[in-house]
């Protein structure tokens, strides 16, 4: 018999509440943990992604959805700029890399990006040993989860659907050719298709020579290269890309560089630091709220502890006058509710974490299907350490004022004037 | 084993009961007796040192009561002095051992199991030890609380009617085991009852209230 075993011998005895309070305690703790991995996997994406990135430069249209497009990969495209256009902006003096980026088609739901070396080699992607990145048309380099999840290999060959998301017209009669995969780069490359400009052009291009009969039938979805009905015979007066993904090389160029594309030529240029700021301050809003609640339901269940042992109180002054009786100083006694709510506090805590990541991993594996944010409940953050001494904080904080009575016990009129 | 010199027991200012003077060697055994509302009880919370006296001296095995204070008052009260409460007070979120063990967890001594269940088995409730005490009679609760006030090897042991809720033949044996602890131990008794069907055990007696 010692104090541990005491307080369960008692929270046993009154097991519905002990189970009522350590649940509450523990929807609250977990709510928090599915908060903070959610944002911080959310914002390390966002970050990894953005990096080094400066500008983008699509068709006009909404800022936002060219960054959320070009970017992340997660909206649809604003439209088409030329290519012409394209390649003399690459050629202004405060840019220092432009990445081309050519959308239209995807594989099993994993967007086709036609673009150059550079994209990859920009967030410092590393091919698997034996593979290469493509040389001509219709080669193609999967990246880490598309070839994990497709389970194809360098060698083999696939056709692309049209469109951006699963469900258009295949077109099988343009395989590409796996030429090589990349290493993971918990980066949105991860779950693209990527392959030179030039194969995107050649299907479009052929596709429409060959749907020249019935024209319209082709979608409005051609987001890339939609050449003219005449066909390839000017190509690249006539080509277009999606957009252009910048690096200045001078911070000076997000002063008037922005302004120059959008005041003086028919694209847009979004700044993917401006948008994000813009999207954080919505989305902060709504985490700040969930956060207030789940400290809410943590505080709840400690007024729960408080109020069951409060009662207990009550029922178990016999006990504890008896104690007393027996020669138990106070200080033991008030050692023993502390010890009970502790009790409490701690399952509660660690269950709530253990759900906590379990939800995380189940959120996970639900975006999982969606292709385009990647997260897993197995990560554990430094901040969840603090909620432990912070849960135990406020369950011997619910646990004083039913202690401190034990103090004020009149021992004979508890037990004998009764 | 026991002194009392010009005691006034009561609670407040209110002397309840008086007792001018008793003397209880080691192993004697001292009988109160008095009708319900006599005080009989404030006098036994009094020499257990639950109750302040209002004036005069107690001591035990040496000791004055008058002279501990706070935690030092708790835990000789612990070790020398083992209580049966008319209202038998079992812990219900506790086995029938446990609550025996209770007393030493409560005291702060080293907690002896095989003692317990040799004192459980004396007792002849031994196969009870797992179960709760409600699931007990009057008669084996009142052996559980025995129990409880002997696991200390206290110097003197105060009961509050422990068998006038007991016919007479559970009277006979709930006395002879009582006794027969006491003998082990060296213990005194102190029994309050208006029980006068065990009178003869007793060395000396008091009566309080009414005759005085």
């Amino acid at each position: 018999m010692n104090s541990l075993r005491l307080s369960f011998a008692y929270l046993r005895h009154k097991a519905l509440s002990t189970t009522l309070t350590v649940t509450t305690f523990a929807a609250g703790v977990a709510m928090i943990v599915v908060l903070l991995l959610v944002n911080a996997q959310l914002q390390n994406e966002f970050a990894n992604n953005l990096k080094g990135i400066d500008l983008v430069v699509g068709a006009k249209g909404s800022p936002m959805q060219l960054i959320l497009s070009s970017v992340f990969h997660l909206d649809l495209p604003t439209g088409n700029i030329p290519l012409q256009a394209a390649q003399q902006l690459s050629k202004h003096p405060m840019v220092q890399q432009a990445i081309p980026l050519s959308l239209g088609d995807n594989f099993q739901g994993f967007r086709i990006v036609g673009t150059t070396a550079a994209y990859p080699e920009h967030y410092q992607a590393k091919l698997r040993a034996g593979g290469r990145y493509w040389k001509k048309e219709m080669e193609a380099v999967l990246g880490a989860e598309v070839a994990s999840r497709s389970g194809l290999k360098t060698g083999d060959t696939f056709a692309g659907s049209h469109g951006l998301t699963v469900g258009g017209e295949v077109h099988a009669q343009f395989p590409y050719t796996v030429v090589g995969v990349l290493e993971p780069t918990d980066s949105v490359l991860d779950r693209l298709v990527l392959t030179g400009m030039e194969s995107v052009w050649y299907i479009h291009e052929h596709d429409d020579d060959q749907e020249a009969g019935a024209p319209g039938s082709s979608s409005e979805h051609h987001d890339a290269s939609q050449t003219s009905q005449t066909g390839a015979a000017n190509p690249d007066q006539q080509r277009e890309i999606t957009s252009l993904l910048i690096s200045y090389n001078s911070p000076l160029a997000a002063a008037g560089l922005p302004r120059l594309i959008n005041k003086t030529t028919s694209m847009q240029a979004a700044s993917p630091a401006f948008e994000m700021a813009r999207l954080n301050a919505f989305m902060g809003r709504g985490t700040e709220t969930l956060g207030f609640f789940a400290w809410f339901l943590i505080a709840l269940a400690g007024f729960g502890i408080f109020a069951g042992l409060y009662n207990a109180m009550d029922e178990r002054r016999y006990d504890l006058a008896l104690m007393r009786s027996f020669g138990a100083r106070p200080g033991k006694l008030f050692a023993l509710m502390m010890t009970e709510s502790l009790v409490v506090a701690l399952v509660g805590v660690a269950l709530g974490v253990l759900t906590g990541h379990l939800l995380v991993q189940g959120i996970a594996s639900w975006l999982a299907s969606s292709k385009h944010i990647h997260m897993t409940g197995r990560l554990f953050l430094v901040e969840e350490a603090w909620l432990f001494p912070v849960s135990l904080a406020v369950g011997a904080l619910a646990a004083l004022l039913p202690a401190i009575r034990v103090y004020r016990i009149d021992i004979f009129k508890t037990l004998v004037h009764h | 084993m026991l002194e009392i010199q010009r005691l006034k027991a009561g609670y407040g200012d209110k002397v309840i009961v008086e007792v001018p003077q008793l003397s209880l060697g080691s192993g004697e055994h001292c009988l109160i007796l008095g009708d319900s509302g006599s005080g009989k009880t404030t006098l036994l919370c009094t020499l257990a040192g639950l109750l302040s006296p209002v004036a005069g001296e107690i001591t035990v095995n040496g000791q004055a009561l008058g002279a501990l204070r706070g935690s030092a008052l708790d835990a000789f009260r612990g070790r020398n002095i083992g209580m049966i409460y008319q209202t038998l007070h079992m812990v219900s979120a506790l086995t029938v051992l446990e609550n025996v063990l209770l007393a030493q967890y409560a005291a702060g001594v080293a907690q002896d199991r095989d003692k317990a269940i040799s004192l459980l088995e004396r007792l002849g409730i031994a196969d009870k030890k797992d179960d709760k005490p409600e699931t007990l009679s009057q008669g084996q609760q009142q052996r559980v609380a025995i129990a409880r006030a002997a696991i200390n090897s206290p110097r003197i042991i105060v009961g509050d009617e422990p068998t006038s809720a007991l016919d007479d033949r559970a009277c006979e044996t709930v006395m002879g085991l009582l006794l027969q602890l006491a003998a082990a131990s060296k213990a005194s008794l102190i029994i309050a009852t208006h029980d006068q069907r065990i009178k003869g055990h007793f060395h000396q007696q008091i009566r309080v209230g009414g005759a005085q």
